[in-house]
């Protein structure tokens, strides 16, 4: 390893803020991963709901909270591009 | 006029006494600069543990043990009982641990301040000390230019330990050549007639100088220069212990209760340590002589000695005490009873928690939440309804359908006398401790002083509704008095849904998605009510006067609810990440 390397190295492990950016990129990943299990948990009740009746109100609001959820993990996912 | 002039007199004796006396001085300044260290360290762990510090002594206290570990533990790294004890202060005013666990931290804290006299016997007498303070000033200077806190915090960490150990190197100094002239060790006393005049001013030169552990490194170095004998030495550790629940005391005179509660729990246990102490003096200086070659610290080596005879005292103190904390805690909670809250006043921010980031942040928003609770009675009377209805298992169709009598409440009234006094309390919190927080913290006050704004903003329009709303019940209008309950069960909904949030305490992300849900259902149900008056316009069920108070009243129903969910999207999603995939805030 050369010293512009040495240097670059000590420079990453300086800076503050590229860990903090890091560290915020990771709790999103983590943010993303659970608003896609609920979305895939929201699924199969719906679908199990949508069996019985689909006009019952417990259908009705399983698919209102599936298409919020769906909107914040399209967000989630835009600022992961973002960072 | 003789009593203002002894505090001057006093200071010129000082000034002559200094002046005078070379080998004084030495000594005084070497404990000047201990001092300048200790303040020092103290600033420098505020800024460098970055909330850390706070963070551990939050969440590590959930039990007495663990309690009495964190506070030894944080007391003996950032060596200062008193900064410990202000973060704990700060922590209790807000709420944020109790009072059991605040007192097993000041238990544990009393164990944890015993490692200066480590510092001092094990490095600072037996090296040549002022080499490493001179580089340690030097790049701790250097560190204060840096951008980032962090790092200053550490130079100012440095600077501390460079001052604490250029004091000890003068204290020791000053001691060394004051043998020459005046030989202290002359004047020792035996017996317990020397423990009890010696503990005396143990006792005496901490409230002086206000620091046990000042005092402690002056008598460490004396006795490590011969100037006081052993067993005096012992006395003045333990008189050193007893004074600093003076200092302690004095410093509570201008607290909140829980400060005055907390310097009480610390005087107990420091006379009941010091009690056991003198009593047991002897027993104890056998203890440490059997201990120490256990420890390698040599018989002759008594400045060691004297610092694992002050650990050890103190950790007797705490295992005597502690199995009483429960009932000591008990106690105290009888003490310094506030006057019943009065009413519009604040009951989170105290001065004490202004400094402490992590503590403003939770007292502010505690604070908020207080005057969201506040706001909710003046908002729920407005809709002649009461809380118990509303948060009952009652259908929101009986809740609202019920006949009853019109509450009679002058929102405006309620507003003058006790909100609006407490939002100016917020907001003038809120500025003054932006100036101890970083970028984030900043930001979170922000969103916390639009949440404040927009719960007024809600009073305000629930002003506007009543005014509708009790004109056209009067009018018994079936069809108007249907629609304004249409209102009226709409802000139930979400005031519901907002309470079950409050009490179930689930997952961030399941609390966000319940706020956009019921974000989303009032979207709709504003769109439904106005379609539903334009066909009651049509059908000539509507008279004019009516269809444009209600068209309005729709409007500020449906701003309400807004401002219901933006407000528990701030209060109860306190993760920012998450908090930012909702909706942003908007203000009308």
């Amino acid at each position: 390893m050369n010293t512009s390397e040495i240097a670059e190295k000590l420079a990453d492990f300086f800076d503050l803020s590229k860990k903090k950016r890091s560290k915020k990129h990771k709790k999103l990943l983590k943010i993303i991963a659970k608003l896609e299990d609920k979305k895939a948990g929201l699924e199969a009740d719906l679908l199990e709901a949508g069996e019985q009746d689909e006009s019952s109100d417990k259908y009705v609001d399983l698919s209102q909270e599936l298409e919020v959820v769906t909107k914040l993990l399209e967000k989630a996912r835009k600022h992961e591009k973002k960072d | 006029m003789i009593q203002r002039m002894i505090a001057p007199l006093i200071f010129l004796i000082f000034i002559w006494f200094v002046v005078s006396n070379n080998d004084a001085k030495t000594i005084i300044a070497g404990v000047a600069i201990f001092l300048i260290g200790m303040h020092y360290m103290e600033d420098g762990f505020k800024l460098f543990s970055g909330g850390a510090l706070e963070a551990v002594l939050e969440r590590c206290t959930s039990t007495t043990p663990k309690a009495i570990g964190t506070g030894f533990v944080a007391t003996a790294i950032v060596q200062s009982s008193s900064l410990v004890s202000v973060i704990i202060i700060s922590f209790l005013s807000a709420e944020l641990i109790g009072l059991t666990q605040a007192v097993g931290v000041v238990f544990g804290s009393n164990i944890g301040t015993t490692a200066t006299a480590w510092l001092v016997s094990a490095f600072g007498l037996k090296i040549k000390i002022a080499h490493y303070a001179l580089p340690m000033l030097i790049f701790g200077v250097v560190m204060q230019f840096s951008r980032h806190t962090s790092y200053r915090g550490i130079g100012s960490v440095l600077i501390g330990l460079g001052f604490i150990f250029l004091g000890i190197s003068y204290m020791k100094e000053g001691f060394e050549t004051l043998k020459d002239g005046l030989d202290l060790a002359e004047y020792a006393m035996s017996g317990y007639l020397g423990v009890f005049v010696y503990v005396f001013f143990g006792a005496i030169a901490t409230v002086i100088i206000q620091s046990s552990s000042a005092t402690m490194a002056i008598i460490i170095t004396a006795l490590a220069t011969g100037q006081i004998d052993y067993i005096n030495a012992l006395a003045l550790a333990i008189g050193a212990n007893v004074g600093t629940t003076v200092t302690a005391a004095i410093g509570a005179l201008a607290s909140n209760k829980n400060g005055k509660r907390l310097a009480v729990a610390h005087f107990i246990f420091n006379i009941i340590t010091g009690l056991f102490a003198v009593a047991f003096i002897y027993q104890l200086k056998a203890l440490v002589d059997f201990l120490s070659p256990l420890l390698y610290i040599s018989s002759s080596d008594d400045a060691m000695r004297l610092s694992l005879f002050h650990t050890i005292f103190n950790v007797i103190g705490v295992l005597i005490v502690s199995p009483f904390i429960t009932r000591l805690v008990r106690f105290l909670e009888t003490l310094f009873r506030e006057e019943a809250e009065e009413r519009g006043r604040a009951k989170y921010l105290t001065n004490e928690v202004m400094e402490i980031p992590a503590a403003a942040l939770a007292a502010l928003r505690k604070e908020t939440i207080h005057l969201y609770d506040k706001s909710l009675e003046a908002i729920v009377h407005a809709m002649n309804l009461h809380r118990s209805e509303i948060f009952s298992d009652e259908s929101i169709e009986q809740v609202v359908g019920h006949a009853r009598p019109r509450i009679n409440i002058d929102v405006d009234e309620v507003y003058n006398r006790e909100i609006k006094s407490l939002y100016g309390e917020i907001i003038r919190y809120a500025s003054i401790t932006q100036k101890y927080m970083d970028e984030e913290g900043n930001n979170e006050i922000y969103e916390l002083k639009l949440t404040a704004r927009s719960i007024i903003e809600m009073v305000k329009d629930v002003r506007e509704l009543q005014k509708n709303l009790n004109y056209y019940s009067r009018r018994h209008n079936a069809v108007t008095i249907e629609e304004y309950n249409k209102l009226r069960a709409q802000l139930v909904d979400v005031l519901r849904k907002i309470q079950q949030i409050r009490e179930n305490e689930g997952d961030e992300e399941d609390v966000l998605t319940q706020i956009e849900v019921q974000r989303e259902i009032v979207n709709a149900n504003e769109i439904k009510l106005n379609r539903e008056i334009d066909a009651l316009i049509r059908d000539n069920k509507l008279d004019s006067r009516a269809a444009s108070s209600l068209i309005n009243d729709i409007g500020f129903a449906h701003s309400i609810s807004k401002k219901l969910l933006n407000s528990a999207s701030t209060l109860w999603v306190k993760d920012a990440q998450i908090k930012g995939l909702g909706d942003q805030y908007e203000y009308e």
